[in-house]
């Protein structure tokens, strides 16, 4: 490799970067390659704050699965039964989906994420009873429902179009859509790994069609399975031509493949620097898609943290049944997850926004106490050079 | 020179100070009471103003504050947690103490009563700590001082009276061993449980009165005075006892007799291994419900303030440089030291508080480049044996000691038959070597571990990384031998090289509030200078996440750097984040991967004469430690087959050498196995 030559070429692409132009599949590629990782870093850092600043955005949501029964044998796929008698195999009653909200009601939730498996027999009345029903419950809550994969599921089987599907359901409730079952578009991955799913343009064309009616959404690829680098180069364009075209993506998410209980067990998963990379990469590559996000329930919070400084400006959700590590004296595992994730991203030098799902911001970190934790960073490192103190009171 | 102050509106940095006249506190209080010599501050104030009183006086005065520093005995610290402890300095013995005793007629076993003649807090408690361990509960009588004798040798034998027997403490205790048939001293009896010295007093002040300076003062005058005066103040005592006409003038001993107590008998410092003592001694008479201390939980041990040190040289220079007007510059301090070149403690200190994560990262990874050109990072395979849990050391942030007094049946020692298990599966597993460290254990002579080597070296063919430096020191201490005497016969029984733990931060500050019974910095440092002087390499670590400053963290890689210059014996530096996880260390830090990021690109830049920067996996986990190599790594560490100490305060990372040779490999480098040196391993 010729090193004086691919910094040459490096500076060229800073520049267009600079200049916010669109980087070409070339270019992506050799950002992928090229041997200087925290160079690459540093140039979507640049990116990262020249949109958002020291800004990180989360979000107080929590998820439900309705039903984890699917007619999709996906082979990266831990969640899904094929079968509903299969074992572990469930379909909530609208009940019990009520329930989970009901088990929250006095929390400060702004958003639920509701996504289910491709259900062999439940009607159409089903997932749209789920939103009115959660929406009469709290009518502020913002839904954010059912993948670009079920509402094509849903449109075959239905024999309705991607609209007439997505209007119903809007006049139900839902409020956005998650960026879920992008998975890779390339066609020979797609063949490996979820033969039978939505392809790349039937995604493609729900997201059009929801953002056509006011709908905004999520885009996300899955990657550390079967694609190649220039597959997630690929990927990634299809979704900026789009964007281009639209404008209704709001955010970008990564999803690093974990090969835990599915058939793709012997493939080593991404780890801590192809993660970075391709954090770097994305938020290079997608000059118009304002956010990318790190699910740190994914990688875990140590990479998360890292990720801040290589292009990610968001940092998903507070996830209440999650279990987020712990801290001597600890409080509620609601509040100390808002202050372990106020902390790590305080400890790394910016600044928490929390976030409604449209990015409208409703807090601000301050430096201040939160929740009977005194996080004692309102001098930040950079001055004081005493690290972040926190000090259970 | 006039001194205008008075005891009541003392100037605010001239410490109202009281002490005791006893003959053993003499070498304290000597200096400050010698009008030509005694400390002042610059602008010649003077910095003490001593009183000499009764040792349970001194005490209720500092309490009252009618004083702001005071010679006060160990035991009133029970009721006064809050007080500052003048470090490296007490009064103190390891074995016969000769001035605090139990005389009787009778066997003291027998005893029915002991008069407390005139005692301290600390020798009643003391002698109560010890009867109650022996199971003995004689009748306590406080008696005036000076009578305490008399009543005992007065005492009819003819069995129509109690048995008795007197506590006898300070001068009037001089000679009295010999007079009588039954004698407890009670700095040999403690000796002969614990093994370890006893504390009977220390310099205690106000919290926030002492200065760094008033240390310092006070360290020297008692240098001063044990140094020359020894024999004048001897001899000094003995012309006033004579002179005053008192009973017990006529038992004078020699001079000579009286600068032997001063100079062998006492012990004036208060190092690792007094502080342990001291911790024992008031730990002992907590459980013996003796002593109560305020807002400690049972739980903890004892946790003692120490005052400050003064800052040495070279921070009070990088102070200077960085309140002078010539601004420093991130990008041209990480041009230069990316290139290899020196940049000093301002510098360093500069560069952690306001340089941009990545831009760290880069310079780092320069710098690393330039040191290593070949893109291979080393591994080790080898085992981390934890021969023993046994610990006396109590420090907060660990997870993994039990105290020598546990009666749950928590500790252990490995048997050689456990060794040998662990090193045949070592070797069967392609690992060259043991990383052998252990607690402090009070029961583990030298004889030991040249034993334990001797047996390694015939049976395997394992190298021996074995025993920081705080393990070193203990053995000296207990074997009352030079740290280069216990590195030498070790060297000749086998070891290898030294790991570098116990460092955690090498400040005495930092020091004081985790560990304060474990090495202090000077002998850590002394240990690894001596090893290195023998020939012996060893790797250097420190702990962050104490709330330590940049200072703190600066200083340790500048002390580090500057051994290293003397010595060039540190083969690598590894640095990790502290693991708080079930330790009853309750102060909180960041102990984030963005943190440990830092401090690793900065000790990459500052330690420019160390060769190796190995990540820290187990605590930060493979991707992490992946992504450190970006950072001014470039050794993946070791394969652990085991770790026990980390893995108990939340760090559960393991890996085989293929996991992590796939690490090394996706994070763009190619696996190579070393040796503790660095030398290459070809895999089997």
């Amino acid at each position: 490799m010729n090193r004086t030559k691919d910094t040459a070429r490096f500076a060229r692409i800073a520049d267009k970067v600079r200049a916010n132009e669109a980087l070409d599949a070339d270019d992506g590629l050799f950002l992928y390659t090229y041997p200087d990782l925290l160079a690459v870093g540093a140039l979507a850092n640049e990116r990262r704050e020249a949109l958002h600043g020291d800004k990180t955005f989360f979000n107080v949501n929590f998820h439900i699965n309705p039903t984890n029964v699917c007619v999709a044998d996906c082979k990266f796929c831990s969640f899904a039964r094929l079968e509903p008698d299969a074992p572990a195999a469930y379909t909530m009653s609208i009940d019990e989906v009520k329930q989970k909200l009901l088990d929250r009601m006095d929390q400060p939730v702004t958003e639920i994420h509701i996504v289910n498996g491709l259900h062999h027999h439940l009607p159409l009345d089903y997932y749209k009873d789920c939103l009115r029903e959660l929406k009469a419950l709290r009518p502020d809550i913002h839904l954010k429902a059912y993948t670009a994969v079920e509402i094509h599921y849903f449109a075959e089987k239905y024999g309705m179009s991607y609209t007439q599907v997505l209007s119903e359901l809007k006049e139900a409730g839902l409020d956005s859509m998650p960026g879920g079952g992008a998975e890779i578009f390339a066609e020979r991955a797609r063949r490996k790994l979820c033969r039978g799913k939505a392809d790349a343009d039937e995604w493609l064309a729900v997201h059009r069609a929801a953002h056509e009616l006011g709908i905004r959404t999520n885009c996300t690829m899955l990657y550390g399975t079967v694609e190649t680098l220039e597959e997630r180069i690929d990927h990634m364009l299809r979704l900026r031509d789009l964007q281009a075209e639209t404008g209704g993506f709001q955010t970008f998410i990564p999803l690093a493949f974990h090969a835990d209980n599915n058939s793709l067990q012997k493939l080593p998963p991404p780890t801590g620097v192809d993660n970075l990379r391709t954090y770097a990469v994305s938020r290079l590559m997608l000059h118009n898609i304002a956010h990318i996000k790190a699910y740190w329930i994914m990688i875990g919070i140590k990479t998360a943290q890292i990720s801040l400084s290589f292009g990610v400006d968001d940092l998903d959700g507070t996830v209440q049944e999650e279990k987020i590590y712990h801290m001597a004296g600890a409080e509620t595992p609601q509040a100390l997850s808002r202050v372990d994730l106020v902390r790590l991203i305080r400890e790394a030098g910016r600044v928490a926004v929390e976030r409604d799902t449209l990015y409208n911001e409703r807090w601000t970190d301050d430096g201040e106490a939160l929740d009977g934790i005194r996080i004692d960073a309102s001098l930040p490192y950079s001055t004081q050079g005493q690290g972040v103190r926190l000090n259970v009171l | 020179m006039t001194t205008e102050t008075t005891p009541s509106q003392p100037s605010p940095t001239t410490l109202r100070v009281q002490a005791v006249s006893f003959l053993n506190a003499r070498p304290l209080i000597h200096t400050l009471l010698d009008p030509k010599h005694a400390p002042r501050h610059a602008d010649g104030t003077p910095m003490f103003e001593v009183v000499e009183a009764l040792p349970s006086r001194c005490a209720d005065a500092l309490a009252a504050g009618e004083c702001d520093l005071a010679l006060v005995p160990v035991g009133a610290y029970a009721d006064h947690p809050e007080w500052e402890v003048v470090p490296g300095v007490g009064i103190g013995c390891r074995g016969a103490v000769d001035t605090v005793v139990v005389c009787s007629r009778w066997p003291i076993e027998e005893v029915e009563r002991v008069y407390l003649d005139g005692a301290s807090r600390s020798s009643i408690l003391l002698l109560k700590v010890l009867l109650h361990e022996a199971g003995l509960s004689p009748e306590l009588v406080p008696v005036d001082h000076g009578v305490g004798e008399g009543l005992v040798a007065d005492a009819s034998t003819d069995g129509s009276g109690p048995k008795v027997a007197a506590l006898i403490i300070g001068d009037a205790a001089f000679g009295v061993a010999g007079r009588f048939e039954h004698v407890w001293d009670l700095g040999t009896k403690w000796f002969e449980r614990t093994g370890l010295p006893m504390v009977f007093a220390f310099w205690a002040a106000r919290p926030g009165v002492l200065t760094p300076a008033h240390v310092t003062a006070l360290q020297k005058a008692r240098d001063r005075s044990l140094g020359k005066y020894a024999e004048a103040i001897a001899k000094h005592y003995r012309d006033e006892l004579l002179a005053s006409g008192e009973p017990g003038a006529a038992q004078a001993l020699s001079e000579q007799a009286y600068a032997t107590y001063l100079r062998k008998t006492i012990r004036y410092g208060l190092e690792t291994q007094q502080r342990e003592g001291l911790v024992e001694y008031l730990d002992r008479a907590r459980e013996a419900e003796l002593i109560d201390i305020p807002g400690l939980h049972p739980e903890d041990p004892v946790h003692i303030h120490f005052a400050g040190e003064a800052a040495p040289e070279v921070l009070v220079a990088a102070r200077r440089r960085r309140s002078s007007r010539s601004p420093l510059d991130v990008d041209a301090i990480l041009a230069r030291a990316a290139a290899g070149e020196r940049i000093d403690l301002a510098e360093g200190i500069y560069l952690y508080e306001n340089a941009e994560l990545m831009a760290l990262g880069e310079a780092a990874d320069q710098r690393r480049a330039q040191l290593h050109p070949e893109p291979i990072v080393t591994y080790i395979i080898d085992r981390n044996v934890n021969y023993t849990n046994y610990c006396v050391t109590r420090c907060k942030f660990c997870n993994f000691y039990v105290p020598p007094t546990d009666k749950q049946g928590r500790g252990y020692v490995l048997s050689k038959e456990q060794l040998a298990k662990k090193f045949r599966e070592t070797e069967a597993l392609g690992g060259i070597q043991i990383l052998l460290q252990g607690g402090l254990n009070p029961e583990l002579g030298l004889d030991y571990y040249e034993d334990l080597f001797r047996w390694t070296k015939q049976n395997f063919t394992l190298k021996l990384h074995a025993l920081s430096p705080t393990e070193i020191i203990h053995i000296a201490q207990i074997e009352e031998l030079s740290v280069e005497e216990v590195l030498r016969r070790l060297q000749a029984a086998g070891m290898d090289s030294l790991p570098g733990g116990g460092a955690e931060i090498l400040d005495d500050e930092i020091r004081a509030r985790i560990s304060p019974f474990k090495n202090s910095t000077a002998e850590w440092l002394e240990v690894m200078r001596a090893a290195h002087g023998l020939g012996m390499r060893s790797s250097a670590t420190m702990v962050f996440g104490f709330q330590e400053t940049a200072e703190h963290i600066l200083m340790h890689l500048e002390r580090l750097r500057s051994l290293q210059d003397e010595t060039g014996g540190f083969t690598a530096f590894i640095t990790w984040p502290f693991q708080a996880d079930g330790t009853r260390l309750k102060l909180r830090d960041d102990t984030s991967a963005f943190r440990y990021l830092r401090v690793q690109a900065v000790a990459r830049l500052y330690l420019d004469n160390i060769d190796n920067i190995q990540v820290s996996w187990p605590t930060l986990g493979p991707e992490i430690g992946e992504i450190a190599l970006r950072f001014g790594a470039n050794d993946f560490g070791s394969v652990m087959i085991e770790e026990n100490v980390v893995s108990t305060a939340g760090a559960h990372f393991m890996m085989t050498a293929k996991e992590i040779e796939s690490h090394i490999r996706l994070a763009g480098f190619e696996p190579q196995r070393r040796t503790m040196q660095y030398g290459r391993v070809e895999a089997s």
